[in-house]
């Protein structure tokens, strides 16, 4: 790692910067355009944020708050917890611990940093994790490694078996950093008797241990409250789902980064809320007028990711779907499973409902939620069984009208490479062309954006797509 | 005091040296053939010949480098880590950590006082971050390595390329070129590329004392430039001889070592 760099504290350089970004909406114009002198590598993320308007200031609002959160929870006397989003950071809001999220930081790093999370990526191997491991944890790892970021005092994660890659990531983050871990597991399949009461015993484990690493007890009173707020950004959530599905849809593809986001970062609290209401909000306006939420008004083309975004610097994948008119219905990530969802009836028997009338029905609801947290619901068994990933895949392509399907990831994948090539024949058999991107959503030295952008065109050009 | 020799059979280059009471009175770096016997032959032969001796006056000689095993005329063959280890440590006294680019493979290593390897890190992989690597984009380029090396020092602001790959770097480069990147931008990404893989592997051995690098890339001005920015140390160049006949030079202070008695080997 440059010497430079280890001369920063990483979570204050971020908190910092978000900050001032999120409180650039209520400056002067001068005062605007010197910041942006100041920045002049995260400029363009943040133009493209306060260009979406008022849902574009609650995402600014939102991060910045999620790293004050971290930079004050010592001052505040709250633990650190290190998680992936795969977990559902609900339980740790209602035991008043704060979540640290890694694959989050490392997209947050990746926007805000001018070259990406390479420096601390390169750190961690440097640690002795391989090279092949997952970019989506190795960039905040790195930087947690370096002891540049607030101290982590335990961590869970709930990715073994889903994706080994992300597991042993924490495993090799507790065991450097000398902290106490605890892993969900998941039964390969999901939806019948006999899973649906393993992961309510596993919960119930996980709770047991964040208890005694916090020293906080679980208040169900809490519990019901932070559960509410979630009842609520499903029903938000939902809206923005049935949008999703008109044509044109008026949901910019960037709202659906916004949309899981901020699932991850905030699910069940306020803010999270207010910016679901915001980005329904503004969306319906376009809706009503039938017009599509990309910045000029013209849907060419309609694509499911069927797994994740991309998100190195600038935002260029979210730019490149602007520019040649593509709207994104979504992926992976922003899907929530929920039994209100649109797509409820379609995928009978694999969603969730939150009931908090007692505390074995809240901790029921919060169970079967975080096993339909992304990958853990949708790969946990191979590919083509009933409920997992093909059959989602189907279903999200025929009920949004997908043109096409695509594969993105990282090399770390491994846990989709392994099964991606029969993936894609099954999803071509059933008419949607497939592109599988070799690129890595978080590290541009593995293949240019400009190289990812070109093979990108040639697919749509060469299907006769666009 | 007998004349000793060393052979490094690489795989872009092979380099013979000899030397008499530790001075080297002859050293040849020739390009690579597609047979390493031939190119240890012809390498062996020019260094003689430049040292103006016959093969018979060698009392002792090694050979290293990836073709090692198929040089007929050497008693012994020692891996090229030991050999640069030892030939680090003669070009630069103090050296004690060695960092070794090679055509095909990268290496870090910690040396003794003697120069003995007591810590070593190769490139798990692939190309990138070896000498092939800049080989290939001097030539997607067009121009030469020592031109490509000084690239870096013109560029305002160097590309990312992709650095896990040579062939998809080498598509980068082709597109950039056509996309009308300057050149010295594309030249300074891909010291950059470079510098960043070879980085990972210098910090993974925990660098201490006096840094020296040995292979051909350690001409590369970029790359080095680069590398020191990232590391955020100096590496000392070499004064005594070109760095690139370090593993050489190594094989030959061995072969003294061995007829003086130390380090027989079993």
């Amino acid at each position: 790692m440059r010497p430079e760099i280890k001369e920063y504290n990483y979570d204050w350089l971020m908190g910092r910067a978000l900050r001032t970004a999120a409180n650039l909406p209520r400056g002067t114009k001068k005062e605007i355009g010197h910041t942006y002198q100041y920045i002049p590598y995260f400029k363009d993320i943040v133009k493209s944020l306060v260009d979406l308007g008022d849902p574009g200031f609650q995402t600014l609002d939102m991060l910045a708050t999620y790293y004050e959160n971290i930079l004050s929870a010592r001052e505040k006397g709250k633990k650190l917890c290190a998680t992936t989003f795969c977990n559902s950071p609900v339980i740790l809001y209602a035991m008043d611990i704060v979540p640290v999220t890694l694959e989050m930081l490392t997209t947050i790093g990746s926007l805000v940093w001018k070259r990406g999370m390479f420096d601390y990526m390169d750190f961690c191997v440097e640690t002795g994790m391989p090279e092949t491991s997952c970019s989506s944890q190795r960039g905040a790892q790195g930087a947690l490694l370096s002891g540049l970021c607030e101290k982590i005092d335990f961590a869970i994660c709930d990715t073994p078996g889903v994706c080994d890659t992300n597991a042993n990531a924490f495993a090799f983050l507790t065991e450097y950093l000398n902290i106490p871990f605890f892993q969900l597991n998941y039964p390969s399949s999901i939806g019948d008797r006999r899973s649906q009461k393993y992961h309510v015993d596993d919960y119930k484990g996980m709770i047991a241990f964040a208890e005694a690493q916090s020293g906080n007890r679980l208040d169900y009173d809490r519990l019901a409250e932070v559960l509410a707020e979630v009842d609520k950004q499903d029903a938000l959530i939902a809206d923005l789902e049935d949008m999703l599905m008109l044509k044109p849809t008026p949901i910019n593809p960037i709202y659906n980064m916004m949309l899981y986001g901020g699932r991850f970062c905030f699910s069940g609290h306020p803010q999270y809320t207010k910016l679901l209401e915001s980005m329904v909000t503004s969306a319906k306006e376009k809706a009503i007028t039938g017009v599509s939420g990309l910045k000029n008004g013209k849907e060419n083309l309609r694509i499911y990711m069927s797994y994740i975004d991309h998100y190195t610097a600038d935002l260029n994948f979210f730019h490149y779907l602007e520019e040649r008119g593509i709207a994104s219905v979504g992926c992976i990530l922003s899907k929530n499973f929920r039994d209100n969802s649109p797509y409820a009836d379609a995928l009978a028997g694999s969603l969730y409902g939150i009931d908090t009338t007692s505390p074995d029905a809240m901790l029921d609801s919060l169970a079967q939620m975080n096993a339909r947290l992304p990958m853990v619901r949708s790969i946990r068994g191979p590919y083509d069984k009933k409920g997992m990933w093909l059959e989602e895949s189907l279903t999200f392509a025929k009920m949004y009208q997908a043109d096409c399907v695509i594969y993105n990831g990282t090399p770390g994948c491994r846990n989709t490479w392994g099964m991606l090539k029969p993936y894609a024949r099954d999803i071509e058999k059933h008419g949607y062309p497939c592109h599988i991107m070799n690129d890595d959503a978080f590290d541009d030295r593995v293949e240019s954006w400009e190289a990812t952008r070109e093979r990108l065109d040639e697919f749509f050009n060469i299907r006769g797509l666009l | 005091m007998s004349f000793v020799a060393g052979c490094d059979v690489g795989s872009l280059t092979s380099k013979a040296v000899i030397m008499k009471n530790k001075k080297i009175i002859g050293s040849i770096i020739i390009k690579s053939k597609p047979r390493p016997k031939d190119s240890a032959d012809a390498v062996m032969e020019a260094a003689l010949a430049e040292a103006g001796i016959s093969g018979g006056d060698i009392a002792y000689c090694i050979g290293t480098g990836y073709g090692r095993d198929r040089i007929d005329f050497v008693d012994e063959v020692v891996s090229e880590i030991s050999c640069h280890g030892k030939g680090a440590r003669w070009l630069l006294p103090t050296a004690q950590t060695v960092i070794d680019i090679g055509g095909q493979d990268c290496k870090t290593m910690k040396i003794d006082t003697d120069g003995n390897v007591s810590r070593f890190m190769t490139n798990d992989k692939c190309a990138s971050g070896t000498g092939r690597f800049l080989e290939v984009m001097a030539n997607v380029l067009g121009v030469s390595m020592e031109e490509l090396g000084k690239l870096s020092k013109q560029s305002r602001s160097p590309v990312t390329l992709a650095s896990t790959c040579t062939v998809w770097a080498q598509a980068d480069v082709i597109k950039f070129i056509n996309s009308g990147v300057p050149i010295e931008d594309i030249g300074a990404g891909i010291n950059t590329a470079m510098a960043a893989r070879v980085a990972i592997l210098v910090n993974a051995v925990k660098p201490e004392g006096d840094i020296f690098m040995t292979g051909g890339v350690a001409k590369n001005v970029g790359v080095v430039a680069t590398l020191e920015k990232l590391i955020g140390k100096r590496i000392k160049k070499a004064r005594k001889a070109d760095p690139q006949i370090a593993g050489a030079i190594g094989a030959a202070l061995l072969s003294m070592e061995r007829i003086n008695g130390h380090g027989l080997r079993n």
